[in-house]
């Protein structure tokens, strides 16, 4: 989803930097909180950032004929919310700038837009959603997990469809064209990236369960009752 | 009792046997796909669309660019490293925790 360096006009990279800012500095600034209320927070962001690092580095194919990386925010998100994870993701996201040239310093708003504040924000919203019906739990985190992936997507194709409209057909011509190329390529990494994480989500409730109930994750009785299964 | 402990294992195993074949049954059915990444393939299309050739985008900001696919590669899997052996150290620290209390 990285937008290359240069290929976003100058006034769209400063917009969607100016709209990232006050996200990551709210981020910057709940991460503080959590971590001052309970240290024993820190690992559990270890975890979960560690696999926006480990999946946003594998470039796997799809059904497109193009290869497409996964996110691996929606766990985050599930755990401390889109803002604490587009801080996350800033740092994976400036590491991918410098050092790969996937995504440039001018376009990192833009990328940290969809896949550090869209992205998340859609699979927090499943998750508010669903965490207090009797939904299963797994399913919740499941379906947070591969909108969060999606549309992190999609919102890259409405970046690009806005800065390039087509001469014929405009704006929705262009979104057309760029899902086709963006979304349509992630719908099965989506779904494989959310078991994925949903099997590491059981992993925490069994040896961890103690934090998740301690955030708020989910209602303490849907995790214990997990956590005698696993 | 047993498959109802593991059905996330199970379904986990059945969907990437699933992913895999899915991929074989693309690459045999899309002579030409090349499997490009879909940065690559947004930024031809951009290019296309605005009939501005794709070198012709010059960085806004100067951009250290890896000199080859194999250095590329390298750095990536040092990302995926780094971010595994945090997930490793913090698994094994909750394992602990949980044996000593």
């Amino acid at each position: 989803m990285h937008i290359m360096e240069g290929f976003l006009p100058l006034q769209w990279a400063v917009f969607w930097w100016v709209v990232a800012l006050p996200c990551l500095g709210y981020g910057i600034y709940q991460l503080k909180k959590v971590l001052e209320a309970d240290r024993e927070a820190l690992p559990l962001l270890g975890v979960v950032g560690g696999f926006i690092f480990i999946l946003s580095s594998l470039k796997l194919p799809s059904v497109t004929g193009s290869c497409s990386h996964p996110t691996g925010t929606g766990l985050s998100a599930v755990c401390f919310g889109p803002w604490i994870t587009s801080v996350v993701c800033a740092i994976v996201l400036l590491f991918q700038s410098l050092f790969l040239a996937h995504g440039g310093l001018s376009t990192l708003g833009a990328n940290l837009v969809p896949m550090g504040i869209v992205g998340p924000l859609m699979g927090w919203g499943i998750y508010r959603l669903l965490r207090n019906t009797t939904v299963n739990m797994y399913l919740t985190v499941f379906l947070a997990v591969a909108f969060a992936d999606f549309f992190t997507y999609v919102t890259t194709s409405l970046e690009l469809a806005l800065a390039y409209p087509a001469e014929v057909g405009g704006f929705v011509s262009s979104l057309v064209l760029f899902l086709g190329i963006f979304a349509l390529t992630q719908v099965p990494l989506a779904i494989i990236e959310g078991i994925i994480l949903t099997l590491v989500f059981k992993y925490i409730v069994a040896l961890k369960p103690d934090i998740l109930v301690r955030l708020k994750v989910f209602p303490e009785e849907k995790i214990r009752a997990a956590q005698r299964e696993a | 009792m047993m498959l109802r402990k593991y059905r996330l294992e199970i379904i986990s195993i059945i969907a990437v046997i699933g992913f895999c074949a899915l991929f074989l049954y693309t690459n045999s059915l899309m002579a030409g796909a090349e499997f490009a990444g879909s940065d690559t393939v947004g930024s031809s299309q951009i290019a296309e669309m605005t009939g501005k050739a794709e070198e012709d985008y010059q960085p806004l900001i100067s951009q250290w660019v890896p000199p080859s696919g194999e250095i590329e590669s390298a750095l990536f899997a040092l990302q995926a490293a780094i971010g595994g052996l945090i997930v490793g150290w913090v698994f094994g620290y909750w394992k602990g925790q949980k044996k000593n209390g």
